[in-house]
């Protein structure tokens, strides 16, 4: 899709204002600067650590907190507005359904600003609450829904008097891995259906992965970068504790498209299969440290994408083990947990064993 | 449990039965009976529910707002005006309402509202102004406990949600914070129906006019009438034992809504 036609709404906070920016505590200002302009349409996703200043952002362009700077919505300067006026949704972490409501109270609150009729606003409530599928739950109160139900009435409410930007706040930390799962495919099919400008942020990667149209890296209330996810993902800068670590690119030989949706190449003096995205002959392929796989011992099943290679180097910050490796004369970086280096009991120049995983690899 | 711990509750129970009885026994039922069906003790009971309605009514509209504010806001010297306004329940209630006596006599603002023909002291306006000044302070304590454990992330979301101030406030903050507003009235009711040295300073004790229950208790009580004395008290007791109850009845009303966490 072409973007450059596209009407940019524009989120602003010039660096040059960060001794103006005014929190609670002022000798800790959260945010450091940060500039960055939203799409038309789009869903970008500021992927970060805790306390990068990801919530306190968005609570600044809701107008929640004091903020020094511009914030423009349509080319429309909102920053000089009282939340109410900002017609900007927020999707909160904790989601604040308002508890002595139903479901259906709790949009009809979102719609008192609008002046339209009753006969609207319940079409416009029972459309909404279809759309998130949550057309039974209507009456109930919120204590009575499960956290996935929650979630989508949070998000249904958010939605519903049509806001200009909706913001995100980690929306769905708080649910087990399938429900997470599902709901993010659940809001990417909302988003595409209303086609509202979205600004999410989350610490979690594989989310910002799966949601995001472009992704920004939040750290230390700074913007370090913004762009494609899968740019961003494969080219990420991998600054010393950094967010984002440094993708494997591995040099290899294009050899032939398969006609499964898998290509076949030469690596490393080993056949590799990747899968097929968007048809182009490459001769590297990409992939994240955290899907490279190690054990001692050649793991069972199946030998497809296994690599044989040697330990150079186990590093270990912040809780995460980062081991290099060389296969033949390629370098190989793998990620995982301490806990779980520490089972493995890896130690430098032993014999190593690998795979690369499949769904992980991206060529490029 | 170390056995010893039990006597002081055998003595706390026996010292509560004991008044009690003292009080129910002392006259026969029939006695009892006669006295509740008076003239005096009817109206004592009216009297006094029509004020501590009132002194409640204004105690509300004073406090709630009031508690609202110290719960959501921060200021230089909140810490002082916050035990200012705790003073009037520390306050010697007979002093407090000496002080309510010559804030509202002829030399302060007696003379003025006098001549807009509002007359305070010594007439049932008095016993709703004393009333008033010791249930506020409670009501605005409860009701500022209740708007801090509901937190402003609620009124956070209606206003991103297009609701003004005012809306946020009756809509979302109030029916939120009710249990303890709620909790904080029938406290400052009793605190109200019970009020008694305030009331004799700026109401005065006067029979069949600024005579609330307790003011009848000490006007019988004085003049040897045990009868109607006890049976007012019998009154008042019953008043504060149901408030009591209606206290833990909402203490346990199961709470559909969960707080969020942060």
């Amino acid at each position: 899709m072409d973007w450059t036609d596209a009407p940019v709404r524009n989120l602003a906070f010039p660096v040059d204002a960060m001794s103006e920016i005014t929190l609670q505590d002022l000798r800790n200002p959260i945010i450091k600067g940060i500039s960055m302009d939203i799409r038309d349409r789009e869903l970008l996703v500021l992927v970060g650590p805790s306390g990068a200043g990801k919530t306190t952002l968005l609570n600044m362009v809701a107008g929640l907190i004091p903020h020094d700077g511009r914030i423009l919505v349509d080319g429309e300067r909102v920053d000089g507005l009282p939340p109410s006026q900002r017609h900007i949704g927020y999707l909160f972490q904790d989601l604040l359904l308002f508890p002595h409501m139903s479901v259906k109270k709790n949009l009809l609150t979102a719609l008192q600003r609008l002046s339209i009729t009753r006969s609207e606003r319940n079409e416009r409530i029972s459309s909404m609450l279809e759309l998130c599928h949550l057309t039974s739950l209507g009456d109930r109160l919120p204590g009575a829904l499960s956290g996935g139900e929650k979630q989508r009435a949070a998000l249904a409410r958010a939605l519903v008097a049509s806001p200009k930007v909706l913001l995100l706040d980690e929306p769905f930390s708080s649910l087990d891995f399938r429900t997470a799962r599902y709901l993010r495919l659940e809001l990417k099919r909302i988003h595409s259906q209303l086609g509202t400008t979205m600004l999410a942020v989350t610490h979690n990667l594989e989310e910002a992965q799966d949601l995001g149209d472009r992704m920004g890296v939040m750290t230390g209330g700074r913007l370090e970068q913004i762009g494609d996810v899968q740019e961003i993902m494969l080219q990420g800068k991998s600054a010393e504790g950094g967010f984002l670590e440094k993708a494997n690119v591995l040099p290899c030989a294009y050899q032939e498209s398969l006609g499964n949706g898998l290509i076949y190449v030469q690596w490393a003096g080993g056949p590799l299969f990747v899968p097929e995205d968007g048809g182009k002959p490459f001769n590297r392929v990409a992939i994240h440290p955290r899907h490279v796989y190690i054990s001692p011992y050649p793991p069972p099943g199946p030998q497809v994408n296994r690599f044989q290679g040697r330990i150079r180097e186990i590093r270990h910050a912040g809780g995460m083990a980062h081991v290099e490796l060389m296969v033949g004369d390629q370098r190989v970086h793998a990620q995982m947990t301490t806990e779980q280096a520490q089972a493995l009991s890896l130690a430098s120049e032993s014999p190593i064993y690998g795979i690369l995983k499949l769904r992980d690899l991206h060529g490029c | 449990m170390n056995r010893v711990f039990l006597l002081p509750l055998v003595v706390l129970f026996l010292f509560t039965a004991g008044v009690l009885s003292a009080l129910f026994f002392r006259l026969s039922p029939g006695e009892i009976i006669a006295a509740l069906g008076s003239d005096e003790t009817r109206f004592a009971l009216r009297l006094s529910l029509m004020t501590s309605i009132a002194a409640t009514f204004l105690a509300l509209i004073l406090g709630v707002p009031t508690g609202y504010v110290l719960a959501r806001t921060d200021f230089p010297g909140k810490a002082i005006l916050d035990t200012f306004l705790d003073l009037p329940l520390v306050i010697t209630p007979l002093i407090a309402g000496i002080g309510l006596l010559f804030l509202f006599g002829q030399n302060m603002l007696g003379a003025r509202l006098g001549e807009w023909g509002i007359h305070i002291l010594f007439t049932p306006w008095g016993a709703v102004l004393a009333q008033t000044f010791v249930a506020s302070p409670i009501v605005m304590r409860s009701s500022r406990a209740a708007f801090e454990r509901v937190g402003p992330r609620y009124e956070w979301a209606a206003a991103t949600l297009g609701l003004r101030p005012s809306q946020i406030f009756f809509r979302i903050s109030l029916p939120l914070a009710r249990q303890g507003i709620m909790a904080g009235t029938i406290l400052g009711w009793t605190r109200a129906m019970g009020e008694f040295g305030a009331t004799l300073m700026v109401a005065g004790a006067i029979r069949f006019k600024t005579e609330t229950l307790p003011i009848a208790v000490y006007l019988n009580i004085s003049s040897g009438d045990l009868g109607t004395a006890l049976s007012c008290a019998w009154v008042l007791m019953a008043t504060g034992f149901a408030m009591l109850l209606a206290l833990r009845w909402i203490g346990q009303t199961p709470r559909s809504e969960t707080l969020p966490s942060r």
